[in-house]
């Protein structure tokens, strides 16, 4: 042996290594159990509730289009997009307006008449619930 | 310059009047004519009824074919059988406006068609008796309680084929009447008869294919992707499958494969139509899977699968499914959402959909909050604690001889 090491320098040295090393799970297990620091809830979801004929698909990715897609998240009051940040209640505003320009397919007819958007600001779910009503639908 | 979305073979079938069975009503348009989209076969999944539609309006220039007053026929007949009406009163709608067609129909309110030319009445009574009636100049009604189908079937001014249309109706009408006979499901007769009209006549470009009974339509599958231009033929190859793992890729990408990429099994070609039916029929175990709460391809993918398995091993149970999946989470198949509670499970038994509810995790994270029943801060604090300890001691252990003996020495002094 090049160093010379006594043999209870070593327990202290082994005792130290499993007390930092106990520690350290400790800390890692105190993050695992806690709800964690807020960084801004990420958009998770799209549903879409109310509609018959008119197929989910459509008013799905016109209130995408307006930012509550894969990738957006909410940072406090504000929706945070790929492309830019605006506030959430106008995003919602935009997102309503959309989903009621929501067209039947290959037509000009648009029987969505009204729209609600409810966001969870903890789930990140973008609920969204139409009136489907074809008695005001006009065919131009 | 649009022309009319003139779809010139419609088709509704009922096998199940009663609206039990899950497959028992199904409807379809096809034509050889372009713009064959969605509103050539409108679908309500909540009051479970079908509107197909088609023919032009030639009151006006000859070439150009106005839209409107078929959809504005369309609304009349959603609106009045949202309001109660059986398909008799809807389809009457048609003779209002010349030169159209109204086919309608649902599980529990019959069918009916009305309009032009070229339309057949089928009717199989409860003893077999097949009843094959052309309709032409007056309603055609499949009265609610009565098994059997609607066909109209026309000539597209165009289509290179000779006109046979009328052979071809009379034949696919002995078809339909015979499969209804023989208790074929009304998803699979659909998906025969869209083979022989398109096959035989010419009228082959889709439009799609509705499971009433269930709320399936094939949306887009097979409408154009562009106007003016016409949508998949029907009795062509769409894709290549594996039976084993299902796995499938469409045409023209399927050309370059013979073999599956997952395990080199060989792959079988499927018809237009036979997608049409495996799509919309709902089989024993075949569940339908609804993922909510997260758009991550990888966790919808995977739930399916898991659900599958589950129905196929203990049919429709929200507590197992439930059990199945948080097992797939704990094992970390399934990664960045909580685990469900059977309340999260939304099952539809009639039509084997089945809906799971996820919470996604906050902040990205990829496994669920532990549970402990100490709080977190304090473990922070006495975790941060003993690494301080463990260092000092690190620190005390190098510096050891030299403690030691500047201690000694100070007591020495003393």
């Amino acid at each position: 042996m090049f160093i010379k090491v006594r043999r209870d320098t070593l327990i202290i040295l082994v005792l130290a290594f499993i007390l930092i090393l106990s520690g350290r799970f400790m800390t890692y297990t105190a993050y695992a159990s806690s709800p964690g620091a807020y960084e801004g809830v990420p958009i998770s979801g799209v549903i879409i509730n109310g509609n018959d004929i008119e197929p989910t698909d459509i008013i799905k990715a016109n209130v995408e289009s307006e930012g509550f897609r894969e990738g957006s998240y909410i940072d406090g009051d504000t929706l945070v997009t790929s492309k830019t940040r605006l506030p959430l209640s106008e995003a919602i505003t935009n997102a309503e307006l959309a989903a009621t320009e929501s067209a039947y397919p290959g037509t000009t007819m648009y029987p969505i008449t009204a729209a609600s958007i409810t966001v969870d600001n903890q789930t990140g779910i973008v609920t969204v619930n139409v009136i489907e009503d074809w008695s005001s639908v006009v065919v131009k | 310059m649009m022309n009319a979305a003139a779809a010139t073979c419609n088709v509704i079938i009922i096998t199940d009047p009663t609206g039990q069975s899950p497959n028992g009503a199904a409807a379809g348009s096809m034509s050889y004519d372009s713009n064959m989209f969605e509103s050539t076969f409108i679908n309500s999944p909540v009051d479970k009824f079908a509107i197909l539609s088609g023919g032009a309006d030639t009151s006006g220039s000859s070439t150009v074919v106005n839209d409107t007053p078929r959809l504005q026929m369309i609304v009349e007949a959603i609106n009045d059988l949202k309001s109660g009406a059986n398909a008799e009163t809807a389809a009457s709608i048609a003779n209002s406006f010349s030169g159209q067609r109204l086919v309608i129909g649902g599980p529990t309110i019959g069918a009916a068609i009305a309009g032009t030319s070229g339309n057949w009445l089928i009717e199989v009574s409860n003893d077999g008796t097949i009843t094959i009636t052309p309709t032409t100049g007056e309603i055609g009604v499949l009265p609610p309680g009565t098994k059997g189908a609607v066909l109209h079937l026309l000539h597209t001014p165009g289509n290179p084929q000779p006109d046979n249309t009328t052979a071809v109706g009379l034949a696919a009408s002995e078809m339909i009447g015979e499969q209804i006979r023989d208790g074929y499901p009304a998803t699979q007769i659909l998906a025969n008869t869209f083979k022989l009209v398109a096959e035989q006549s010419g009228e082959q470009f889709g439009g799609g294919g509705i499971n009433l009974d269930s709320g399936i339509s094939t949306e887009d599958t097979f409408t154009p992707s562009e106007l003016n231009q016409t949508g998949f033929p029907m009795d062509q190859p769409f894709e290549k499958v594996d039976p084993i793992s299902g796995w499938g890729i469409t045409f023209p990408d399927a050309d370059s494969y013979t073999t599956s990429p997952i395990d080199n099994n060989p792959l079988t070609t499927v018809y237009a139509y036979q997608a049409m039916e495996n799509y919309i029929t709902v089989g024993a175990n075949n569940a339908s899977v609804s993922t909510y709460g997260t758009d991550d391809p990888g966790i919808i993918g995977t739930t399916e699968s898991v659900v599958e398995s589950s129905v196929n091993e203990h049919g429709f149970d929200a507590t197992q499914i439930a059990s199945d999946i948080n097992k797939a989470i704990s094992s970390g198949l399934l990664v960045g959402v909580s685990p469900v509670e059977p309340d999260d499970i939304h099952i539809e038994t009639y039509t084997k959909q089945v809906g799971v509810y996820y919470t996604p995790l906050a902040n990205g994270r990829t496994a669920p909050v532990w549970n402990l029943p100490i709080s977190s801060s304090l473990l922070e604090s006495i975790g941060n604690l003993q690494t301080a300890i463990g260092l000092i001691m690190v620190v005390l252990v190098i510096f050891r001889s030299t403690l030691i003996s500047s201690f000694s020495r100070r007591r020495k002094k003393l």
